[in-house]
């Protein structure tokens, strides 16, 4: 059963001022993503991988279609109950780290359980326990500011990582960082989804790092133009993935895969 | 490459055009803050006029005096022409004479006034309700009262006793008694002035030329001119007024408005230099991406200026245009409160140029500070992420405004303490130290928002962080936006304060001296004070002693005075010895005051005291209608009878130094539940006297009534700061969210919902208003102070002041529910902050 599903997702954006038609940035695209994958999605710039990642992360609305994240449809619920999907339910890492500076590293990553009314002393040591994880415990209470753009990343993966969510989308987490420190990046994400089984979408102009995913999705002009299944990738999915008969229903948009 | 003023100013249209709302908000705040000085500066005039209407109406024409410096007569030729000054309608000389009239058996004694009564008839200043005008040596106009209680109607014959023998004399017409009441308290016969003085032997000499003046006339601009063209030997000084209670009132309340606009002036700066920080420090990373493709310093600043004149301009005019649309209704809710007809906007001529002047100029000016700091911008600051800019430590430039601002003011305090400076003086002294407040803000605002914000429940602690922080990342626009909430709450505290106490001291004051329950005063009377001389109230006073159920009449007479330092006036009352004494003594206890008075000795208001520097037991020449006495003064007193420029003697005492014996206001004080009953007959007696019968619960209204349309005027303009306090902290807290748009944007991305984004824009916007009120509290109690100190050479006694929980909650309250209200729009604007923006925007 597919943690989150996309059926028929398009996105159409309002025309700007001056001009007459809108960009349709998304046209059309089936997917589904299984429990414990971790999936690349590569494509030319403005193919619409964010746009798309944004809309199965429920950060923006789809203009048709759906986005089903273990079985709510995400484009049927009102705001505030967005919010909380978001919040409980979807880890999201962008390439600028978006960590508040107004808040020290640990507060940053326990943001998602504060939202949540969950009590302080929790907050504070799921925080922490996260930051474990990803190997930044030694620099909890430092403000975000002083901290290199790697260990800011580092970071950003805790916070997405400390609700537990169904799913975390990551897009060009490594856009900002040098090779060593987009290496640790992508290692510690592979590890994840090792060690927790946890489901990771990575969004990257990398070829090297779609390279080292368990399934490489290829985007060209709103479209899903590849998908494919890489056993040999050190991200390789897990055993139930390979069942590929209940996934051919909503394949009619998946070209072939390689190999 | 460089980039030509052209393309700048295009660079400068297409940021207006991309990002309407920044120039809108800034037009609005220019808009606000020169809507509010004109809106007050109007409500001040509109109060001022009805104040002076209100003073009228109680007490007739206004007129200041000329007068001998010596004291007595004078010749009258050596008055210059006076109706040449501004504001002057006439100028009447008079002369005084005591004199006695008989008819038939009856001997009264009576203040005989001689005028040019033919030419005041003429310009309507005396009125006649029968017959003519006295021109001829024996012809005389009586008071209508004195007539009918004398059984006179007009061509009878009366004896009149004067120096060189008894004359017969004709009644040729009777004066309406409140017309009468101008010339002189207690006159009751009409002379022409040549026949009088002749009379007396005194012809071309005069005891008073009274200078009739327009009701908008400035009297103290008067008084000053005229003092100018006077020979040495004469003075010009405003009369002992019998609207003098209210008179004091106004003027505090005067000073109130004074304070209040000029307050309103400096929160406007606040208000304009702030939004013009904002618009400049908002585009610092695009003006710096402008110098790094090759703008020079000076051009950055001149298109700041430019902008800046232009939105100011746009703003000053649609200000100008909102200010009178606001005043009207303002204006005219201050004189139905006043009592006073409104008769449509008055707007001074300069009053429209200088709002928007000063609109422009502030704009310019305040823009100037960001602009050079744009221009100083390390180009390449705009391509790094820019992060915000280190917050100093102490800005001790603040430190040092605050400290020069607090010498002015303290400096300018202690000269109108030591009457070096007029009490005027204290109302910049006053804005002198709240603006040293406001400049001490960025340096105290931290800790006291931070303990405010540790008033909030630690569930909205990621709310309280984020306001927190954002509050204190831009220190000087958050203290001009508390500046602005600062002055509105300092000055609703200082102000209700002192309002409140100058409102109970004068309760406090007139209950005690009129504890009775019937008034009665002669028709037309609205003061305590009132005509007096005419033999219809002394029979009065009689036919009421005759009334079964009355427990006490205290009847009270009053005259006008001379002493050496100018008007006073005399109060001559019953003292009964088995009631409360009528008296309010500072610094003297009330048995030794009953044992004075009872020697024939005065007690004299405080401010009659301060003004000649007397100390108990010293004595006093005055000198009432042409007779000099000396009077031992043994103590001093609160008084408002004529701002507390009263002599004060018993009516024996009274009778035997001045010959005053006129009863001019009566007091019955009823035995125990007989109050109701008295009404009917004492009803009749008054109706047949012509007098005017009023319960004391009237009385108390009527002087409520002018007290609380006073005190109503002050609060709607007081209630004008907050409205534009509120508007401030809507401008400045929707910056903020502009600037948060990333950060809300960003929490909304990782779960927050509208809710909570909702709740870190209120929390801003009330931590602001808390911290802003807490301030206002510290300033508005010393301002409280100030305006007490500043008052007491004016009032000559210090007003006892408490601390007033009702009055510094209620500032409290309207500075966080007003900064709570402000918030919904930037709230309302945060909760629909685009994730997408936010999340994709670098
Ligand atoms: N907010 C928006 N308004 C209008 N058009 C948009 C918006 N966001 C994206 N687009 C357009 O949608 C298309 C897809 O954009 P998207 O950001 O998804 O591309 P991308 O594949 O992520 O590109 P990149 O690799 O450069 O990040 C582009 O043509 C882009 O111009
Ligand atoms: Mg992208």
């Amino acid at each position: 059963m597919a943690i989150l599903r996309a059926v028929h997702l398009e996105k159409t954006f309002a025309a700007a001022a001056g001009s007459t038609a809108g960009v349709m940035a998304i046209r059309g695209v089936d997917v589904e993503i299984e429990p414990g994958e971790f999936v690349a999605i590569t494509g030319a710039s403005g193919s619409g991988k964010s746009t798309l990642l944004h809309l199965l992360g429920g950060i923006t609305r789809p203009t048709a279609g759906k986005v089903i994240l273990e079985g709510v449809d995400l484009a049927a619920i009102g705001d505030d109950d967005l919010a909380l999907v978001r919040r409980r339910r979807i880890g999201f890492i962008f390439q600028r780290y978006n960590l508040l500076p107004e808040l020290s590293l640990v507060e940053n990553v326990g943001l998602p359980l504060v939202l949540d009314g969950i009590p302080e002393a929790r907050c504070d040591a799921a925080a922490r326990a996260a930051l474990e994880t990803v190997g930044m415990g030694h620099r909890a209470d430092h403000r975000p500011d002083a901290l290199s753009g790697g260990e800011q990343q580092r970071g950003a993966i805790a916070r997405a990582l400390v609700t537990a969510p169904a799913i975390v989308l990551a897009d060009e987490p490594t856009g900002a960082l040098d090779s060593e420190n987009s290496r640790r990046v992508v290692e510690l994400l592979r590890s994840i989804v090792a060690d927790h089984g946890q489901t990771v979408v990575l969004v990257t102009h990398d070829p090297g790092i779609a390279a080292e995913a368990g399934r490489c999705i290829r985007m060209a002009d709103g479209r899903i133009i590849s998908d494919t299944l890489q056993p040999d990738s050190p991200g390789r999915p897990p055993v139930a993935r390979q069942a590929p008969a209940h996934r051919g229903k909503s394949g009619g948009k998946r070209p072939g895969r390689k190999r | 490459m460089s980039l030509g003023v052209f393309e700048l100013r295009r660079l400068l249209v297409r940021q207006w055009t991309r990002r309407p709302g920044r120039a809108l908000a800034t037009i609005f705040s220019v808009a606000v803050a020169v809507g509010a000085v004109v809106a007050t500066w109007v409500s001040a005039d509109a109060s001022r006029v009805g104040y002076k209407s209100l003073t009228s109406a109680i007490e007739g024409v206004p007129a200041v005096d000329i007068l001998s410096r010596a004291g007595g007569r004078f010749e009258a030729s050596d008055v210059p022409a006076l109706a040449g000054i501004p504001g002057v309608r006439a100028v009447v000389p008079l002369f005084y004479r005591p004199t006695l009239l008989r008819v038939g058996e009856k001997r009264v004694r009576e203040i005989a006034v001689g005028v040019d009564a033919e030419r005041l008839v003429a310009i309507g200043m005396l009125e006649l309700s029968a017959g003519r005008a006295c021109t001829a040596i024996d012809e005389v106009v009586l008071d209508e009262n004195l007539a009918r209680s004398l059984g006179k109607v007009v061509d009878d014959e009366i004896l009149f006793f004067a120096r060189r023998g008894v004359r017969r004399m004709t009644v040729v017409g009777l004066a309406v008694p409140t017309s009468l009441r101008w010339f002189g308290e207690g006159a009751g016969v009409v002379l022409d002035i040549a026949a009088l003085e002749d009379m007396s032997n005194a012809l071309g000499l005069v005891d008073r030329v009274r200078v009739a003046l327009t009701p908008a006339a400035d009297r103290k601009g008067v008084v000053e001119a005229a003092g100018k063209l006077l020979p040495d030997t004469l003075v010009a000084e405003i009369p002992a007024g019998r609207a003098a209670m209210a008179e004091d009132v106004m003027h505090s309340a005067d000073l109130g408005l004074d304070f209040v606009t000029g307050l309103t002036v400096a929160m406007s700066w606040f208000i304009v230099g702030n939004a013009m920080l904002m618009n400049v420090t908002e585009r610092r990373r695009s003006l710096s991406l402008v110098r790094l493709l090759g703008a020079s310093g000076r051009q950055i600043r001149r298109m700041i200026t430019m902008e800046s004149a232009l939105l100011g301009a746009v703003g000053a005019a649609i200000g100008v245009a909102a200010g009178l649309a606001a005043a009207r209704p303002i204006a005219a809710g201050i004189s139905r409160s006043l009592q006073a007809p409104f008769t449509g906007l008055v707007v001074h001529p300069a009053i429209i140029p200088l709002s928007a002047l000063m609109g422009i100029l502030v704009a310019v000016a305040a823009a100037w500070w960001p602009a050079r700091q744009a221009a100083a911008v390390d180009p390449l600051e705009g391509l790094a992420n820019a992060p915000p800019p280190p917050s100093p430590g102490i800005p001790w430039r603040f430190v040092g405004a605050a400290l020069v601002l607090w010498a002015f003011a303290t400096g300018m305090l202690g000269l109108v303490i030591l009457e070096k400076l007029p009490p005027r003086a204290a109302v910049p002294a006053g804005i002198a130290m709240l603006l040293s407040f406001v400049a001490m803000t960025p340096v105290i605002l931290p800790p006291i928002a931070r303990a405010c914000a540790a008033l909030v429940p630690r569930r909205f602690r990621i709310e309280r962080e984020l306001a927190l922080a954002q509050i204190l990342r831009q220190p000087v626009r958050t203290a001009l936006t508390t500046g602005v909430l600062v002055v509105a709450v300092s000055n609703g505290i200082g102000l209700g304060h002192a309002i409140r106490d100058n409102v109970e001291d004068i309760r406090g004051w007139y209950a005690r001296l009129m504890s009775a329950d019937w008034v009665m005063t002669p028709a037309g009377t609205m003061s305590a004070a009132a005509e007096g001389g005419g033999a219809g109230p002394r029979s009065a006073e009689e036919d009421v002693r005759a009334i079964g159920g009355v427990d006490r009449i205290d009847v009270i007479g009053i005259a006008a005075g001379r002493v050496a330092g100018g008007a006073c006036v005399i109060v001559a009352r019953d003292v009964p010895d088995d009631a409360p004494l009528p008296l309010d003594p500072v610094g003297a206890d009330e048995a030794t005051v009953r044992a004075a008075l009872a020697r024939g000795e005065a007690v004299a208001g405080t401010v009659l005291a301060r003004r000649l520097g007397l100390v108990a037991g010293d004595d006093l020449a005055v000198e009432v209608f042409g007779r000099k006495t000396k009077v031992r003064v043994a103590a001093l007193v609160v008084d408002y009878t004529s701002g507390g420029a009263s002599l004060i003697l018993r009516r024996d005492a009274a009778k035997r130094l001045f010959g005053l014996e006129s009863a001019d206001v009566i007091l019955v004080t009823a035995k125990p539940g007989e109050a109701a009953a008295l009404r009917a007959p004492l009803q009749a007696i008054a109706d047949g006297r012509g007098m005017l019968l009023r319960s004391f619960t009237d009385m108390k209204r009527f002087v409520d009534g002018i007290v609380n349309g006073v005190v109503g005027s002050l609060w709607a303009i007081l209630g004008l700061g907050f409205l534009v306090g509120s508007l401030g902290v809507a401008n400045t807290v929707t910056m903020n969210v502009l600037e948060q748009r990333r950060t809300l944007g960003l929490l909304r991305a990782v779960g927050m919902t509208s809710r909570q984004v909702t709740g870190v824009v209120v929390l801003e916007s009330v931590l602001l208003g808390l911290s802003g009120a807490v301030i206002g509290l510290i300033a508005g109690l010393t301002t409280a102070l100030f305006i007490q100190i500043a008052s007491q050479p004016l009032l000559g006694h210090p007003i006892r002041s408490t601390l007033r929980p009702t009055v510094i909650l209620a500032n409290m309250l309207a500075a966080v529910v007003v900064t709570a209200l402000a918030a919904w729009i930037p709230a309302r604007r945060a909760a629909r902050i685009d994730l997408l923006e936010a999340v994709s925007s670098e």
